[in-house]
């Protein structure tokens, strides 16, 4: 025989259809999101794996000054092993000063995928980037001007090697509303003659290799090989390619932040469902002790009382999921289509997408629910039968004698409710830190720009490719060279002269660490620093002197003798410029990366880009959830005294004299939580970003703006308010025969 | 099921609130029995009747259940006891508010491997055109029907009534008395009954007076009186 109390779950469901829905639709839409960010993001970046194979994408590109004769071709392909694909282009701007950078059609390599629309199969007819399309409005059959020629938008495509629209592969950020690539029949390719044409060979290599090592040992090799044929102006070997890889390497940066949002939302509303059944418990003392007497087990009734939130999540996880597989996915793609010029994709099956937004979710919440149900059901059956549901006994009472009689009213209120009160402190907590956290990164972002732009070493920084020197007297040589720590996190190494006006404090036989670096890591004085080389494989120990201001990027300065030491340069070698002057005397080819404000805030920008949108919806979608939360809770205190206040009613007291006195003590309850839980809102928001920034490349200082807390107070207040007018209304739904009913 | 209650003894609280309820309780209620627990408020009746029921500990003494320690057993053991042998009534009925009445009948039927046919019963306790009706739909009277139907269905050894008709009025509560001892005959399980009402001593086999948590009397009655000819 199957238990018969599971047919109350119906009967339970309608009941508290209020409470029951509001959770089911919670859970639906962060799941349903979440699991539609994990879906999206894994479908695309497989399609951008796969954008590899399917479009034949180089494994480098190299420009000559002038074009390879085909001798040369055939040679260099004999001598390197390579085959190479001749790409040329040619930039031209429209009216608006705005880059198009325009192609032949390509066949063989770097092959376009076309979203939409045709090919140029006319002269007069061309193919733009989506994205930059989108961004300027500009629709198939619209006309455009370049370089004085009128064209014809016949389609829109996304080329392969331009998934990020990076102008040159020296700027720190692309740019999609200013430049495209762009497709033109041969015959209108050859009418824009050959003033600044760049003769671009692309080549694939079946020897690449597969470790980062090998692949620069074999691009060393070509470039060698190369540069005996031609003359080279630019040589980007494919893992050096900005335009093929950052959005390969943005996409899938986010899961941290949407699963940290998601196991925060669990932990919320796993709660609100255990407090909310604990009440529940209470309420129904007297039959879970007559079921307990009978013989009912703890086992029996903590299922009886676990089923109903675990189906719950359960049939919302896979709602969600289908949500997130359809209509969800489309939200995200977007972001990403909204960013990004990717191919088309397919949606795939994501099996950690399942484990994270269903299987963990439900877990969250089972395991809450199995900690609290299971605590309050283990008292006994007397003790059940008795409502003596506390440890306190009744010779504790706690003496009022302070206070007018309502004010000690209502603290009977709060000490006869104190688990409760005590939950929605909890509570409390975990909403402050959902909305701090929503409301904290803009102004974080902010400082953190504004940090950079003040802390910055150089006014100017140049990178070279050659050594070359300056007669601008302001400038200050340094050594830079990349090398990973933990594996993973790219470190920029610089050398800089003993008593250096750019980089003060570096001294010899120790390293100074940029404090981000510190921070992140918990890095201090004393330690041994151990950083290592993926291309070489060799390891290099530092012992760290101190730290240096310079939030932008992960950074160790070591002395210039230091540096060359370290990675046998020969004395005096260098390959940049610090400079608070432009440094107009340095020849253009020489220098590979300009670095200005803008470069150094790219990872915020970015961040700010791809989720600034998020940030008022954790504010808003927190809000929401901190209103029922103590609309839950605080409901569960009316319902627990609905006897009372029916007496109270019975003996006169006008609704709202009665409802008052239970609310005022929640509301007291209430203020005090905000206030207590900013400090230890302070301390999880610390925790949590920490936790999640180490999942990301590099570091923004944390801050928290003064005006947050008091911003999330009000909300708080806010919020209060509008629980008070529902259940004031409940209060006056109490009707007075409850007072006089045999208590069931 | 025979009850043997040895020197049982139970007191509340601790220094110079301890209150002792039971004294060194010892008696012996046979197998079948009727037996009423008479006795003022705070004479200790009902604390007696919750160790017997297994979901209140002694502070000393043993009560052996058909030979079985109770003392002895582990929790798991007592519910085991508890789900097997006994069956409670109580003052307040204690139902489950969103079954219905042949819902909360189940819940009592789905502790025993052979219950009672759930309908059968319903009929004989009158409850059947109830059936399906929650408990707010019924009266005192019906409600309790109701518990007791619960308590019976899954044929306990023993059935523990406290005060079952407490908060009854005085026909319903004669109806109630009335089942409790159609239910004693028909199915042989033996009936433990707490109440202050003196009256209910002529429908018992055994009656045992508590005054402040010690015997003040202990009789086997030869002859006892049906449930409907007694009056209060």
């Amino acid at each position: 025989m199957k238990d018969p109390i599971r047919k109350r779950f119906w009967r339970e469901l309608r009941d508290d259809a209020g409470k029951y829905i509001a959770l089911f639709l919670f859970l639906t839409l962060t799941i349903g999101f979440v699991s539609g960010f994990m879906v999206a993001d894994g479908s695309m970046l497989r399609a951008y794996n796969e954008s590899f194979e399917n479009y034949h994408i180089e494994d480098g590109h190299f420009t000559a000054a002038a074009p390879l004769e085909d001798a040369a071709l055939d040679t260099l392909e004999q001598e390197t092993g390579a085959t190479l694909y001749p790409l040329f282009s040619i930039d031209r701007e429209t009216d608006n000063a705005h880059t198009v950078r325009f192609y032949r059609q390509r066949t063989e390599v770097n092959r376009v995928c076309l979203m939409d629309g045709a090919f140029p199969a006319r002269d007069g007819e061309i193919c733009i980037d989506r994205l930059y399309a989108q961004n300027n409005e500009l629709s198939i059959g619209d006309t455009m001007a370049v370089s004085g020629r009128d064209y014809t938008i016949s389609g829109v495509v996304a080329f392969s090697d331009y998934s990020a629209l990076f102008n040159n592969n020296t700027d720190m950020m692309f740019d999609a509303n200013k430049f495209t690539v762009a497709l033109v029949t041969d015959a209108d390719f050859d009418a824009l003659g050959e003033l600044g044409k760049r003769f671009t060979y692309a080549w694939t290599d079946p020897d690449a290799g597969n470790t980062d090592k090998e692949r620069r040992d074999r691009a060393d090799a070509l470039l060698g090989a190369i540069a005996g044929h031609a003359v080279l102006t630019d040589f980007v070997p494919r893992d050096q390619n900005f335009a093929i890889n950052f959005s390969g390497d943005d996409m899938g940066s986010d899961r941290v932040m949407f699963a940290t949002l998601l196991y925060i939302m669990m932990v919320i509303l796993g709660f609100v469902f255990a407090v909310t059944t604990r009440g529940t418990i209470e309420q129904e003392a007297s039959t879970i002790g007559t079921l307990k007497a009978s013989g009912y087990t703890n086992g029996e009734l903590l299922r009886h009382y676990l089923a109903l939130p675990t189906v719950v999540t359960l049939v919302a996880a896979v709602i969600g999921n289908i949500l997130g597989y359809t209509c969800m996915k489309r939200i995200v793609v977007f972001m990403y289509y909204h960013s990004y010029s990717l191919p088309t994709y397919r949606t795939i099956w994501n099996g950690s997408a399942f484990l994270l937004t269903t299987v963990i979710p439900v877990l969250i919440i089972f395991v809450l629910n199995l900690l609290v149900i299971s605590r309050a059901l283990r008292f006994s059956p007397l003790d059940f039968l008795r409502h003596e549901l506390t440890r306190r006994k009744s010779s504790d009472v706690v003496r009022l004698r302070r206070g007018s009689f309502l004010s000690r009213f209502r603290m009977r209120v709060v000490l006869q409710n104190l688990s409760g009160y005590l939950t929605l402190f909890v509570g409390v907590v975990f909403v402050s830190v959902l909305l701090v956290f929503g409301m904290m990164f803009r102004p974080l972002m902010n400082h953190f720009k504004a940090d950079v732009v003040s802390s910055m070493i150089a006014q100017y920084q140049y990178v070279l490719k050659t050594p070359v020197e300056t007669a601008d007297a302001d400038a200050e040589r340094y050594s830079v060279q990349e090398l990973e720590y933990d594996g993973w996190e790219k470190i920029t190494v610089y050398g800089v002269q003993e008593g250096s006006r750019y980089v003060p404090g570096v001294r010899a036989g120790e390293v100074v660490l940029s404090d981000g670096y510190m921070e992140k890591y918990g890095i201090r004085t004393g330690d041994t620093l151990k950083l290592s080389d993926p291309y070489d494989g060799k390891d290099y120990s530092f012992r760290v002197g101190g730290a240096y201001h310079y939030p932008a990027a992960m950074s160790v300065f070591l002395s210039e003798e230091d540096f060359n030491r370290t990675f046998d340069r020969e004395p005096g070698s260098f390959n940049g410029w610090f400079s608070n002057r432009e440094l107009t005397d340095l020849p253009e080819e020489a220098i590979a990366t300009r670095i200005t404000q803008s470069d150094l805030t790219v990872m915020a920008d970015q961040l700010d880009d791809s989720m600034g949108f998020m940030f008022p919806l954790f504010c808003g979608f927190g809000f929401v959830i901190y209103v029922l939360m103590i609309y839950l809770l605080a409901k569960m205190i009316i319902d627990r005294n609905a006897r009372s206040i029916s007496m109270l009613k019975i003996m006169g007291y006008h609704d709202g004299e009665a409802g008052l006195l239970y609310n005022r003590a929640t509301a007291l309850v209430t203020a005090i939580s905000l206030l207590l839980a900013i400090p230890l809102t302070v301390l999880l928001i610390k925790w949590i970003y920490y936790a999640m920034m180490k999942e990301y490349a590099g570091w923004l200082t944390f801050y928290v703006a003064p005006w947050v807390y008091p911003v999330s107070f009000a909300f708080g207040a806010f919020g209060f308010a509008l629980v008070t007018l529902l259940l004031m209304r409940r209060v006056r739904h109490i009707p007075l025969s409850v007072a006089l009913k045999t208590l069931e | 099921m025979l009850l043997q209650l040895r020197d049982i003894r139970k007191s509340f609280g601790a220094g110079e609130s301890r209150t002792e309820v039971l004294k060194g309780i010892s008696c012996d209620i046979p197998s079948g029995c009727f037996c009423v627990l008479l006795g003022p408020s705070g004479s200790g009746k009902s604390t007696l009747l919750n160790i017997i029921g297994g979901i209140e500990t002694p502070d000393s003494g043993h009560i052996f259940i058909g030979g079985q320690a109770l003392g002895l057993m582990s929790e798991k053991e007592l519910a085991l006891y508890r789900r097997r042998h006994l069956g409670y009534v109580f003052q307040s009925y204690n139902l489950i508010p969103n079954l219905t009445v042949r819902e909360n009948v189940e819940v009592g039927a789905y502790l025993s491997e052979h219950p009672l046919p759930v309908d059968e019963l319903l009929q004989s306790l009158g409850l059947w055109e109830h059936r399906n009706k929650i408990p707010a739909q019924l009266s005192g009277g019906q409600q309790q029907r109701t518990a007791i139907g619960r308590a019976l269905v899954k044929k306990p050894s023993v059935l523990l009534c406290d005060e079952p008709t407490g908060a009854l009025d005085y026909a319903t509560s004669k109806e109630i008395l009335q089942l409790i001892e159609h239910v004693n005959e028909t199915y042989h399980c033996t009936v433990v009954l707490v109440t202050h009402n003196d009256a209910l001593r002529g429908m018992a086999d055994e009656v045992i007076r508590l005054k402040d948590g010690a015997i003040r009397e202990y009789v086997r009655q030869l002859t006892k009186y049906r449930a409907a000819a007694l009056n209060w």
